[in-house]
């Protein structure tokens, strides 16, 4: 039989220690674990190591609460919204180190942590500044004669981050029909540890329904919780667009130190739990609206 | 993909209209840059665009309802053929790929099709600094990398497209010497590196073809892969695109062209019926 999964967002968070190396699931301003993120940055973790694809506010507000020194990944960005300013200044200031990867370059370390191979090679990158100053990348000659490839280090995340349509109580984690970025189809591979948030838990019968829609098995996963809106503020299709507002007032809040501190604190650190985090950000009918794909300010 | 929905959707009237519509009196230089994007977009090509890329997915659309109806657009490199009901605020977010025909997962299938050679063979690239040879950055401004005086974004896709054999469209809605510069401060987009053989020394296929301003179109000329003025947009002067550019510009023999104006059907596909709400005007900070 299955072992459990299901604890509470505090519980699960303690798998995360200082110093580790956290992979974020994220696409600019879709889909990113924002519930789990919060509790990070409430339970002050510190000297952590972000990886993401293309990493947006929950990079920002990791940065703006001190809990990160370095990042690998390919962007930080939140699109319409702008740079993450915050995640900016700290890499002006030194206070983060940057291993800025292509796309394929990280899916190759990602793919190789995944497989336990010390690398996994790609033609992206070659001729451009990124390799010569990454000690992860070496450039390699082609044993079979060929052109030569960029050796990829293999890179084993901590713990991936990681927010679902649905899930049971085992950790098997279901998808609705949406954009598959390689946050899911490889990061939680390559982890040593899985948290995943749920919009909901549902019986297993309810999986039974769709086992398609299946996209991790309960025991690549080490605890499983549920939080509904759990990617806001970012959007998570189909079920919900990202908050304009509250990204529009979060890069507001973040040209500013004081208001950068009030911002967390109502936001992220004040709210004890999701109830109240909903609360502060609107209730029920902005919820509503987002659900409606109502891009409102 | 013979018969897309979009181009079905598409009265034949409208197809025509295309080809015999006069040139319009009154375009604005946004829809004159997509115009000159989309030409570079032909029947048989499979185009995919990245984040903030209003210009490209307005391109795409435009060709798809004009002179490619068999173009193969993959929104945000996610949803193939998509029937987006008019360009959202964002071009990396679900309603652009409204209604596709599949959706694309990324660590396995597009990536596959990117980089197998065979598909995506053009890829449009904005990029902050852009250099006279086609180099492109978007990680960092200043000399040394781990002490940047600005951190940009970040390589993202680009660091992959320049490097595996893609034919690179760049655009820029804002030329001006700090964009367009002699060298840029840090390769992230492989384009033809220090000129010359250079590229193809390394093995890289594709490179550079052109670059779309807000003032004119520039090529890249064949043996020094020095970039050179292609054709100056109406009403600007080859002065003008010295003083905007960051370093000597070529210009090619004979008279230099002009570049073609929208024409009526193209500027009212663009204005009411792919971009109503005027999303394309961001990339102008509007």
């Amino acid at each position: 039989m299955a072992q459990v999964k299901l604890t509470s967002v505090a519980e699960a968070m303690t798998l995360v220690g200082d110093g580790d190396v956290v992979a974020i699931q994220n696409m600019a301003t879709q889909a990113a674990p924002m519930g789990l993120v919060r509790e990070l940055i409430r339970q002050g973790r510190r000297d952590l190591g972000a990886v993401c694809l293309v990493g947006g506010i929950p990079i920002d507000w990791l940065a703006a609460a001190g809990c990160l020194n370095r990042l690998i990944g390919a962007a930080v960005s939140m699109e319409q919204f702008g740079l993450c300013q915050r995640y900016r200044k700290a890499v002006e200031a030194q206070q983060i180190r940057v291993e800025e990867l292509s796309e394929t370059a990280l899916n190759a370390r990602l793919g190789a942590g995944a497989r336990n191979l010390p690398f996994l090679p790609t033609r992206g990158l070659i001729g451009t500044d990124l390799i010569a100053i990454n000690d992860n990348l070496v450039m390699l000659d082609d044993p079979f004669g060929g052109l030569p490839v960029v050796a990829c280090r293999a890179l084993v995340p901590d713990v991936a981050l990681i927010h679902c349509h649905r899930a049971d109580r085992y950790g098997n984690v279901q998808y609705e029909p949406t954009a598959l970025w390689p946050d899911l189809g490889i990061m939680p591979k390559a982890a040593t540890r899985v948290i995943v948030s749920a919009e909901e838990i549902v019986h297993t019968d309810v999986l039974r329904r769709n086992p398609d829609r299946t996209v991790l098995p309960g025991f690549m996963v080490d605890a499983v919780v549920e939080i509904p809106w759990g990617a806001h503020p970012t959007s998570f299709n189909p079920n919900y667009g990202y908050d304009t507002g509250m990204h529009l007032a979060w890069t507001k809040a973040a040209r500013d130190d004081d208001a950068t501190a009030v911002f967390l604190e109502r936001y992220v650190t004040g709210p004890a739990n999701q109830v109240e985090y909903l609360d502060r950000v609107g209730g029920a009918s902005r919820m509503a609206a987002l659900a409606r794909w109502e891009i409102t300010a | 993909m013979s018969v897309s929905p979009t181009a079905a959707a598409a009265p034949s009237a409208g197809a025509a209209d295309w080809r015999s519509s006069p040139p319009a009196n009154d375009y604005t230089v946004d829809e004159l840059m997509i115009v000159a994007l989309s030409e570079c977009f032909v029947d048989g090509d499979q185009a995919c665009n990245g984040m903030a890329s209003f210009i490209p997915v307005t391109a795409f659309q435009l060709a798809l309802r004009t002179h490619a109806p068999d173009l193969v657009w993959l929104a945000g490199a996610v949803g193939l053929d998509p029937q987006p009901d008019r360009v959202p605020a964002s071009t990396l977010e679900a309603p652009l790929w409204r209604n596709s025909v599949m959706y694309v997962e990324q660590y396995g299938d597009f990536w596959n099709f990117a980089l197998n050679g065979r598909w995506l063979q053009k890829f449009c690239v904005g990029a902050a600094q852009l250099d006279k040879f086609g180099n492109g950055n978007n990680s960092v401004i200043g000399a040394e990398y781990h002490k940047p005086r600005v951190r940009l974004p970040g390589t993202a896709g680009l660091g992959d497209m320049g490097s595996i054999g893609k034919q690179l469209y760049y655009w820029n809605p804002n030329h001006n010497p700090r964009a367009i510069v002699d060298r840029v401060d840090f390769v992230s987009c492989a384009g033809w590196l220090g000129g010359g053989d250079e590229r193809r020394a390394l093995g890289l296929a594709g490179g550079p073809e052109l670059v779309i301003t807000n003032l004119c179109v520039m090529d890249f000329e064949p043996t020094s892969r020095h970039m050179r003025l292609k054709s100056l947009h109406p009403g600007i002067s080859i002065e003008q695109v010295q003083a905007a550019t960051g370093f000597e510009v070529l210009v090619p023999d004979g008279a230099i062209g002009l570049t073609r104006v929208p024409t009526e059907h193209e500027v009212h596909l663009i204005r009411h019926v792919i971009d109503p709400d005027g999303m394309r005007l961001r990339e102008f900070g509007k």
